[in-house]
């Protein structure tokens, strides 16, 4: 199979330095990116990547004594390429920050309170329908330091593998009715108002999922669409 | 026939698990399977502006094995690596061989708090003519230095002095 992965479109991609977000001028590129032709390198990638990243338990949120503080959710989002279909076996690392608004990570230096029984990240295969679902809690918003005041509405982070090595999709989910979500720096950059509104999750019916928790459907679309056969 | 846009990369964040970025870093062996050719490590420092290096960027490459293949089952191509405080990153793999109509090369894929989206570039082992390579102003910087035989250094300077050349793909 031959993919075909066009330029980004500035109005739905958000690239360069961004007002208010200090470490994009210290950190975006100076010059301008160079196009280049894609040949095989570009329009192939790792097939079986769980050979390398092996895929952990789709549950963040725990039972019992053991239940992580918080809002219990259930994501269930899906992997679809450009052309919609969807991309079974896509790898999908899904990582965010507790009930209280902390990451458990050496680097969050904030005083907000860990919680013992929430392991913040999984990595899990997308199924048939390209479909991962994941069973955790709501992260909380959180203060960026030394800003003014910029605060992180809640926001849970997926990285994804499509179909080739360009297909690569780093990207932030957010929560509908959020107002700090108007005001997010990095949200926000998306430029196009429909882009960014794919970018919030959708809150379904709470019977279509486990018991006690909210379920929010997504839709990741990584880049890449079929190439059109060659005419003989 | 309907084409959907493709979801709105964003930033890493600076909190990208230490754990996720561990254990991807060796492409000599998959599924306890040595890969054929010869074995060279690849290391390198990650800055900004004002040559600062930069703690917990996420390196990623691709690349073809000894033959210049990127479909052999016996050698996984990919590979993952995170700088540590120094801002140092560390790859072990496989000399990659030529290409059809291209030098030998590997594609690096960088993502970091402060970058919007990944950043792409391709580091070269030595400077010769080369469809992509040809097209960046300062070539030199997509050539790794040669630390010995089996080791080279390809440092990645995101904005300022030097700054390495970057692919809009």
């Amino acid at each position: 199979m031959s993919w075909i992965v066009e330029p980004r479109d500035p109005r739905t991609q958000s690239e360069g330095v961004v007002a208010g977000y200090a470490h994009t001028a210290r950190r975006w590129p100076s010059q301008p990116l160079v196009v280049r032709p894609h040949d095989t390198g570009e329009l192939s990638g790792p097939a079986k990547l769980e050979r390398r990243l092996p895929p952990s338990k789709a549950d963040l949120a725990g039972r019992g004594a053991n239940r992580a503080l918080g809002q219990l959710i259930h994501l269930r989002a899906r992997v679809v390429d450009e052309d919609g279909a969807p991309v079974p076996g896509a790898l999908v690392e899904i990582w965010h920050c507790n009930s209280a608004g902390k990451y458990l990570h050496p680097n969050d230096a904030s005083d907000s309170p860990p919680d013992p029984n929430f392991h913040g990240n999984a990595r899990l295969i997308a199924g048939d329908g390209g479909l991962v679902e994941l069973r955790t809690i709501k992260p909380a918003a959180y203060a960026v330091p030394d800003t003014d005041g910029w605060w992180r509405p809640p926001h849970v982070h997926f990285s994804v593998w499509g179909r080739v090595w360009l297909s690569r999709l780093v990207t932030q989910m957010f929560f509908p009715g959020d107002p700090l979500n108007d005001h997010d720096a990095i949200l926000n950059a998306v430029r196009d108002p429909e882009a960014r509104a794919r970018c919030i999750a959708r809150l379904a019916p709470t019977t279509r999922g486990p018991a006690n928790a909210l379920v929010y459907e997504y839709q990741l679309v990584v880049r890449g669409r079929k190439a059109a056969p060659r005419m003989p | 026939m309907t084409r959907l846009a493709p979801t709105a990369e964003m930033t890493l964040g600076p909190f990208f698990p230490r754990e996720f970025a561990q254990g991807a870093n060796d492409l000599t062996v998959v599924a306890g399977k040595r890969a054929e050719g010869e074995v060279i490590e690849i290391t390198g420092r990650v800055t900004e502006l004002d040559g600062k290096p930069l703690d917990n960027v996420v390196v990623e490459i691709w690349q073809a094995d000894a033959k210049g293949r990127h479909d052999n089952p016996d050698f996984f191509g990919w590979g993952r690596a995170a700088t540590d405080a120094k801002g140092v990153y560390s790859f072990k793999t496989i000399r990659p061989g030529p290409v059809q109509g291209r030098a030998p090369h590997i594609n690096f894929l960088i993502l970091y708090s402060g970058l919007m989206r990944q950043l792409q570039t391709t580091m070269f082992f030595e400077r010769v003519s080369d469809p992509v390579l040809d097209l960046v102003k300062h070539r030199d910087r997509l050539v790794a230095k040669k630390l010995s035989s089996q080791s080279f250094s390809f440092d990645l300077r995101l904005r300022g002095d030097d700054e390495t050349p970057f692919f809009d793909d």
